[in-house]
Formats: C-alpha cells, sequence, structure tokens
C-alpha cells in the first residue's frame, strides 16, 4: 500500500519535472515565433491570446487591471529581452565557438573583487556540441590592472594548459632588485618582453589543442569502427565467433583492439588476433609518425606496412581499414 | 628451483613460493574475511592466474602414498574442476573464516603460496577496505634546474613545457627495478582498479640480495624483512599526469605485529633516537625504502634519449580516499575546479543544468539555483509529509524568518559548494591542515575589516563525523593571550616581518579540519548557519583541491591548489 503511494507520488513527480520542461520549450517556442514578437513590439491590446497567460487578478477593478496588464507587458518584454539574448548568445556559442563571459567569484576574499572572465570553448564531435570547455581567469596583480592570470578550468589534464599560460598569458614583471650593467638590463628587456599578454592568443592556442585532442579521440573511434571493433563486450563475442567460424575471413591478421595508450591520445595501442601488439604514434594533426609492430620474432615490418600501406595521416588508414573489410 | 642462488638485480619473480606458515603471509590472508578469501582463492583457480597460483593437486602415478594421506584433514583434490567446485560450494554455505583459511594454508596450498597470490590477495584487501591506505598525490612535472622553492615564479618558457608525461608500464617497471639498490629485492605487480580508472602497482620488498628460495627462507627467521610496512602502492590515474603513491602505516601497530615482535632492526637502525615506539623505527626504515622508491619513478618516467625527464611535485593531497584522489588528481575536468566552480563540468545532477551546455538548445534557462528553490519543500516533504502540510498555516513571522534564513543558508551552500562535499558522495578527505599567515587585524580598525578576519583567526576544529558528534570550538586569540603567544611564536614573527615590514603582529595559527568528509561537514555547518557561507574564505570550501597549505590574504598561497 505504501509502496504504492509512493511509486504514486514518483509517478506525479516525474511528470511534474517533464511538464515543466514541457512548458519552458513551449514559452521559449512561442516567445521566440515571429508572429508573437510582432504582437509584443505593435503595442498589444488585452485581450490577445498572450493573456492566457495572465496572472490572476482581481476582475472589476479598472485600474488594478491596467495595472496588472502593464506589468504583464513588462514581464512580457523582459522575457523577450531575455530569449533575444540568450538566442544571440547561442548563435555566438555555435558559430565562434570560442566565448567570453562574466562570472563572479563567491569566495569573499577572492582579488579584484571577485570579477571573473570566463572563456568557453565549444567543442563539437560527431555532429554534437559536448560540454564546453570553461577557463576562468581573474585579475590578481594589483600593480598592473590588465594582467590576467589561470583562476580555474575545466580543462583535462592532457591539455597543456599550463604551460599555454606561460607562454601567453605571463605575469607581469616584478620589480628586480636594482642591479647595474648591460646583463640586467637584458634580462628585464626579456622579462618585459615576456609578460606582455595575448589573451586572444592564448584562446586560439587552447582551442587548437582541445580541437585537436578531440579530433585525436574521435579518429581513434572511427579505426576502431573501421576495423570493426565495435564497443566493448560486443568485440569479445565476435572475437570468439571468429574463432570458431569465421575463418574463411582473415582470421590471423585481424584487429582486435586499437585503444589510446596515453593521455594526449597520440599513442594508440593495436592488437592483433594472432597476438601480434602494435605501437603508432601520431603527431598532433593526425600525422603518422611511427608505427612498430611487434610479432613473436621482434619487429614484424610487413604488417606494419600492410596497416599503413603508404598512409601518411591517421585517416588514410581509416579509410584504408574501412576498404578492405 | 635453481640449486645455487646467486645474487642479482633482478626483480622477485611471481611464481616464487611462500612456506604458508610464514606469519606475513598468513597476515596477508587472515586479513580478508570469508568471502573475499573465496573469491580470492577462486581467481587464483581461474585459468589465467593459474600458471601463478597452481594447487596441489593429487597425482595418480602415487596411489601408495595414499595410506599416508588418510588422516590427512584436507585430502587434496584430484582436479582442478573438483576444487573449484570445493570453492563454489564454500561460496554457497555459511561457515567459518577460520575453516576456509585452513583449508587454503594447509591443504591446496600446502607447498607454499606464490607472490603473486599473495599480490592478489593484498589487493583484494585494498579493495575491501580503500581506506586502508594513505596516499599522497604527486604531479609528473618536466625536470627543470631549481629556480624557485617556493614554486611562485613560472617555469622558463620552452616546448617541454608543453610535454605531457606519458607512462607505459612495462618500460616503468624495468627502469624503475633498474633504479632500485640491488640488495633490495621486490615483487611487483600490476592490476587494473575494479571500479576506478586506476592501474595500482603493488611493490612488495623483501630485504634479501637474491631472488629465489632463499630471500623466503631468510624471511622466516626475521619476519621484518616481511612486514607489511614493506608494501608501497603506487597508483596511476588513467589520462592523468599525476600518481599516488602509499604512505607506510606507521601509527598502525596493531595490525603489524612483525613491527612488534621485532624492535632489534628499527632500534638497530635508528639507534633509538625517536624514543617514541618501535613501529617508528620500523616505520623510518620502510619509509627510507619508500623515498628510495618515490625517488625512482620520476628517473623510471624519465626517457633520457628523448631528453625528457621528469620529477615528482607534491600537489599537497594527502588523504586515505583514492576516488577524491580521482577526482581531484585523475584524467577528467574536475582537477582545478573545485566546489562551487563544479558548475561548470557536473553533468550528473539535474538535467536543467545539462540541456543548459549545449548552444543549439535555445530554451532559456533557469539561474542554476531557481530550481533547487521549487524542489526544496518537495525533498523536504519525503522525509515529513505531515509536518510540512500544516506549516504555512500557522507559521508565525519568527517561524518565517527562521525558515527563510534557513533556506537562504542552504541556497548559499549550494552557491559555495554546488553538487560537491555531501555527505553520501564517497569523496571526502579526512583531515585538512591549513596554516593562516595574515596579520592579526589591528584593534582599531574599521568593523568590517576585523570582522571578516575574525574567522580566520580562530581556532577551529570540526569534527563531522555524520550527523551527530558534532563538535565545533571556537577560542578567539584575544587580547591577554598576546604576550604569551607573541613570545612562543617570535622566530615566526620576525621572519616574517623582514618580508614584509612593519604589516602587524603575525600570530601562528594553524587550523586542523578532522572529520570522515571534512568539506561535507563544513557544508553542514554552512546550512545549519553556524557558518556564515557567505563570509566563509574560499579554502574552507576544499575548491583548491589540497589538504595542506597556508592562507594568506584569505587565499591559500601559491599556485598548488590551481594547477597553473
Amino acid at each position: 500500500m505504501a509502496s504504492n503511494l509512493d511509486e504514486e507520488i514518483e509517478d506525479l513527480r516525474a511528470r511534474v519535472t517533464t511538464l515543466k520542461k514541457q512548458l519552458r520549450v513551449h514559452a521559449s517556442t512561442l516567445i521566440t515565433a515571429p508572429s508573437t514578437r510582432q504582437l509584443l513590439s505593435s503595442a498589444p491590446q488585452p485581450d490577445k491570446p498572450t493573456t492566457t497567460l495572465t496572472l490572476p487578478t482581481h476582475s472589476n477593478q479598472t485600474r488594478s487591471q491596467t495595472e496588472a496588464q502593464a506589468h504583464q507587458k513588462n514581464l512580457l518584454a523582459d522575457a523577450l529581452a531575455q530569449q533575444q539574448a540568450h538566442a544571440q548568445q547561442c548563435l555566438y556559442r555555435t558559430c565562434a565557438t570560442l566565448t567570453t563571459f562574466r562570472a563572479r567569484d563567491p569566495d569573499p576574499r577572492a582579488v579584484d573583487g571577485g570579477a571573473i572572465l570566463g572563456l568557453r570553448i565549444e567543442v563539437v564531435s560527431r555532429a554534437r556540441f559536448l560540454r564546453p570547455y570553461y577557463v576562468l581567469l581573474n585579475r590578481p596583480f594589483p600593480s598592473s590592472r590588465h594582467h590576467l592570470r589561470v583562476h580555474r578550468h575545466t580543462l583535462p589534464p592532457c591539455i597543456p594548459m599550463a604551460g599555454l599560460a606561460v607562454r601567453y598569458l605571463a605575469p607581469p614583471p616584478t620589480p628586480t632588485p636594482s642591479g647595474s650593467g648591460g646583463e640586467q638590463r637584458r634580462v628585464e628587456e626579456k622579462k618585459k618582453q615576456r609578460s606582455r599578454q595575448d589573451l586572444a592568443k592564448f584562446a586560439r592556442a587552447l582551442r587548437r589543442e582541445v580541437v585537436r585532442y578531440h579530433h585525436r579521440l574521435g579518429v581513434v573511434a572511427d579505426l576502431r569502427n573501421a576495423a570493426g571493433i565495435g564497443r566493448a563486450g560486443y568485440g569479445d563475442q565476435e572475437e570468439e565467433e571468429g574463432e570458431k567460424g569465421d575463418s574463411e575471413g582473415r582470421p590471423s591478421n585481424r584487429l582486435v583492439d586499437i585503444s589510446p595508450a596515453d593521455a594526449e591520445a597520440k599513442h594508440l595501442s593495436i592488437e592483433w588476433a594472432d597476438g601480434r601488439t602494435g605501437r603508432l604514434v601520431m603527431g598532433d594533426d593526425g600525422e603518422i609518425v611511427k608505427l612498430v609492430v611487434l610479432g613473436e620474432n621482434g619487429r614484424d615490418y610487413e604488417a606494419a606496412r600492410g596497416l599503413l600501406g603508404g598512409a601518411v595521416r591517421i585517416e588514410d588508414v581509416v579509410k584504408r581499414l574501412a576498404a578492405l573489410r | 628451483m635453481a640449486r645455487i642462488s646467486v645474487p642479482t638485480t633482478a626483480r622477485l619473480p611471481s611464481s616464487l613460493r611462500v612456506d604458508p606458515t610464514n606469519p606475513a603471509a598468513t597476515k596477508i590472508l587472515s586479513r580478508l574475511s570469508r568471502s573475499s578469501l573465496i573469491s580470492v582463492a577462486l581467481d587464483w583457480l581461474d585459468e589465467i592466474n593459474l600458471p601463478q597460483a597452481s594447487p596441489y593437486l593429487r597425482q595418480d602415478e602415487d596411489e601408495d602414498e595414499d595410506e599416508d594421506e588418510v588422516d590427512d584433514f584436507y585430502p587434496p583434490a584430484r582436479s582442478l574442476e573438483e576444487l573449484r567446485d570445493i570453492y563454489t560450494s564454500l561460496q554457497a554455505r555459511k561457515g567459518s573464516k577460520r575453516e576456509v583459511l585452513e583449508r587454503i594454508t594447509e591443504g591446496d596450498w600446502r607447498h607454499g603460496l606464490t607472490l603473486y597470490q599473495l599480490a592478489m590477495a593484498d589487493l583484494q584487501y585494498l579493495y575491501d577496505h580503500p581506506t586502508s591506505q594513505k596516499w599522497s598525490a604527486y604531479r609528473i612535472m618536466p625536470l627543470k634546474p631549481p629556480r624557485d622553492p617556493d614554486g611562485e615564479e613560472p617555469p622558463e618558457i620552452d616546448r617541454q613545457s608543453l610535454t605531457i608525461p606519458r607512462f607505459h608500464p612495462s618500460t616503468f617497471l624495468k627502469t624503475l627495478q633498474s633504479q632500485v639498490l640491488p640488495d633490495v629485492k621486490a615483487h611487483y605487480n600490476f592490476d587494473a582498479h575494479k571500479s576506478l580508472p586506476l592501474l595500482i602497482l603493488r611493490i612488495f620488498i623483501l630485504d634479501s640480495p637474491y631472488n629465489t628460495n632463499h630471500a623466503m627462507q631468510q624471511s622466516t627467521t626475521s619476519t621484518t624483512a616481511f612486514d607489511s610496512s614493506r608494501t608501497v602502492y603506487i597508483a596511476f590515474p588513467d589520462a592523468s599526469p599525476h600518481v599516488f603513491i602509499s604512505k607506510p602505516q606507521t601509527t598502525t601497530t596493531v595490525n603489524n605485529p612483525g613491527s612488534n615482535s621485532n624492535p632489534r632492526t628499527g632500534d638497530g637502525r635508528r639507534g633509538g633516537g625517536e624514543g617514541v615506539g618501535v613501529g617508528v623505527g620500523v616505520g623510518g626504515e620502510a619509509r627510507s625504502l619508500r623515498n628510495l622508491l618515490v625517488e625512482g619513478i620520476p628517473k623510471a618516467l624519465s626517457r633520457p634519449l628523448r631528453r625528457q625527464r621528469f620529477a615528482l611535485q607534491s600537489t599537497s593531497l594527502v588523504t586515505r580516499n583514492l576516488a577524491e584522489l580521482v577526482h581531484r588528481r585523475g584524467g577528467g575536468r574536475a582537477n582545478s575546479a573545485g566546489a562551487g566552480w563544479s558548475v561548470y563540468y557536473r553533468t550528473d545532477d539535474d538535467d536543467s543544468r545539462k540541456t543548459r551546455e549545449t548552444p543549439l538548445d535555445l530554451v532559456l534557462p533557469s539561474p542554476p539555483l531557481s530550481e533547487q528553490e521549487t524542489q526544496s519543500p518537495a525533498v523536504a516533504g519525503t522525509g515529513g509529509g505531515k509536518r510540512s502540510a500544516p506549516l504555512p498555516v500557522v507559521a508565525s513571522a519568527e517561524e518565517r524568518r527562521e525558515e527563510r534564513a534557513a533556506k537562504r543558508a542552504r541556497l548559499v551552500a549550494r552557491a559555495r559548494f554546488a553538487g560537491t562535499a555531501v555527505m553520501g558522495d564517497g569523496k571526502g578527505v579526512e583531515r585538512v591542515d591549513v596554516v593562516i599567515e595574515d596579520p592579526f587585524p589591528e584593534v582599531g580598525e574599521q568593523h568590517q575589516d576585523e570582522d571578516g578576519l575574525d574567522k580566520e583567526n580562530t581556532v577551529e576544529r570540526v569534527e563531522a563525523t555524520g550527523r551527530k558528534g558534532r563538535r565545533r570550538k571556537k577560542s578567539r586569540v584575544d587580547e591577554a593571550s598576546r604576550g604569551a603567544a607573541e613570545d612562543e611564536d617570535g622566530d615566526v614573527r620576525s621572519e616574517e616581518r623582514g618580508e614584509e615590514g612593519a604589516q602587524g603582529w603575525r600570530p601562528y595559527v594553524r587550523l586542523t579540519f578532522h572529520g570522515s568528509h571534512v568539506f561535507a561537514g563544513i557544508r553542514q555547518l554552512v546550512e545549519s548557519g553556524i557558518i556564515d557561507g557567505e563570509r566563509m574564505p574560499g579554502w574552507m570550501t576544499g575548491e583548491e583541491g589540497v589538504t595542506i597549505g597556508a592562507v594568506r590574504n584569505g587565499r591559500i598561497r601559491g599556485h598548488k591548489g590551481s594547477g597553473v
């Protein structure tokens, strides 16, 4: 009985959330529709369809009614403005893929009053927008207000963010104790040169690294697909089948596993069904740097040639594997 | 077995057998619960592990020996299948742990347990008791000539700063082996963690120059050579340039009978200078071995031929909780966006946030906290439906204010901690040490400033052991105790004066937070309104991801936490 009631409550709650979501979707669809916008921009009359959204008001008091109408009008205008702003932001995020925003550090002792400049890096992988990466910058240097520093970020450790930050967002020069001589001055000069920050370059370089990383991951997935390695679990089953019956294919030189072997997904470890293992090293942009295949008797150059077939880029290998299959 | 034992630098082979009566072996096994013991035994009998864990089976030809074994309490099984069936049936029925343990040591593995088996059993214990080891996290950094001990100055710009260290288990092991001294033998065992993206390397150190049975025989006479404090675990998180190294258990002499029974080694080496106890002596020795290993790790990771040399840098995170380590130093996005910043990567709390992330979704996002606000009464309703229903009717002004304050406290806690630091999330640190280096606020200063610093100059000890049993002691460093404290901390003060000039008096204030989940405890205090969440400094939310830190100007000093 009690469990029944609980289930019912759960169901109702789930329905409430879905309805709420639907309501939000409909509201934003309605408000972005051109006709609605037209209605709103050209002085809207009280008994338009928009009044269905009205709040309950006292009916027969004309003064309060007009007030309420004005209030509603304001609300609608606000909603419209918000929606438009959001649409614009989405457009920028979609097309520019590198956007900034302002945030506030909740820490009461944060530097610079908690002002935060956020970088948002969009990543598209397999025709989908992934969760963006964020870099949050602050200005901790009291001596120079224009120097930024990376405060927080959500980049995985395989992106060399720290190195890029040192390169493009160098801290302002610290006033060194005065010394004399050309050496000292040259060092100062160098330091000054170093301390010039370039947020745009930083953001571009960072985005480049992120996109490269995701492309490499994507290419690994493509390779797996092309080699017919499928998802985990499925592969094992296929392997067993292959050993038993499917011998008219290529049972011995079939690939059984391709997986990234390091954090940056630049090294791929490759396994064949007959126990040979290989390691493919690719460059930043997917060019093949090296491939080593080890068989039972040391290096297996033939298998390496067989896999690459003169390919220069990893995508060529994908095509090759797909064609061979 | 080889007749002659020659001292070599090779590692101990996995197939090396240890006498099952060896105290270390029995200790490792008896730590396990009955069910884990059986599952480990079944694992040993698995096809993959069998070559290195073969049980004692009856041979068909020696029929005549049967008479001798009539009174054998655990007659050897005829086949592996039979043995597997025996253990599966043991698994099904109830019984004592003793029964299984004796069956293993006196029956099926009477001829000895291999080091591999012991490693498996030990790792099983680690999985059963995930908090049994204390881990410290290190970052693998490109090796640079030392420039600045504080690490405040940024490293030199070159291509090296963009390389991410790479890790290859077998190469690593080979190089690590060559780093370890030849008079120490170690057994290495890699295992992938069952639930976390970790590769665990168990290093079992033996104080013997031999890598044959001689090493074992020596160890039966002096048990310290075979001590659990000589087991070092190194965990490599997937796709992350960090390593986690376990600390030897120096204080827990309770589950360490070897160290108790043998005071000779500890005192002999260290001359009893510590005078603290035997456990410390042995622990100290083990620590030096560990230091040797820790020094060896970056060298083993380095590849001099490629001109890539690495060093380990401490990241000030020490905890027993591997999940927390993986969360804060793993391959994900959470490494330098802790506490409140986690809104920027969290996926798992509510779907309103998930939809917000893709730019193709034109639905206007609701502010992150408004959704929670509407849900919280519903959540409260699940607990006490009867109470929450009549509440709005009889609520007086006082109650309503309280209600509002509580709600506000909850919201503030949510803003500061976001989805992290929740009691049951399994990602808690047990101890946080913070040293405050801020100057004492002037008495004549404005009221606001003093209030702001007041919190930091109080000594707080928060016990976050669940709902109850929480204790909070707040002792203000007041005018009266100034004189005394000044005398004690004279050195510190003068040292820092030289740095900062006449900035005022700096008391030596050190805070230790201790509990099962420190930051969840602080969050609970914020939620219940004991700590003012809006004025709470950021390091109390755990957003830096460190457990040891120095606070200056209300912030954790240096760059160690934020990853840059």
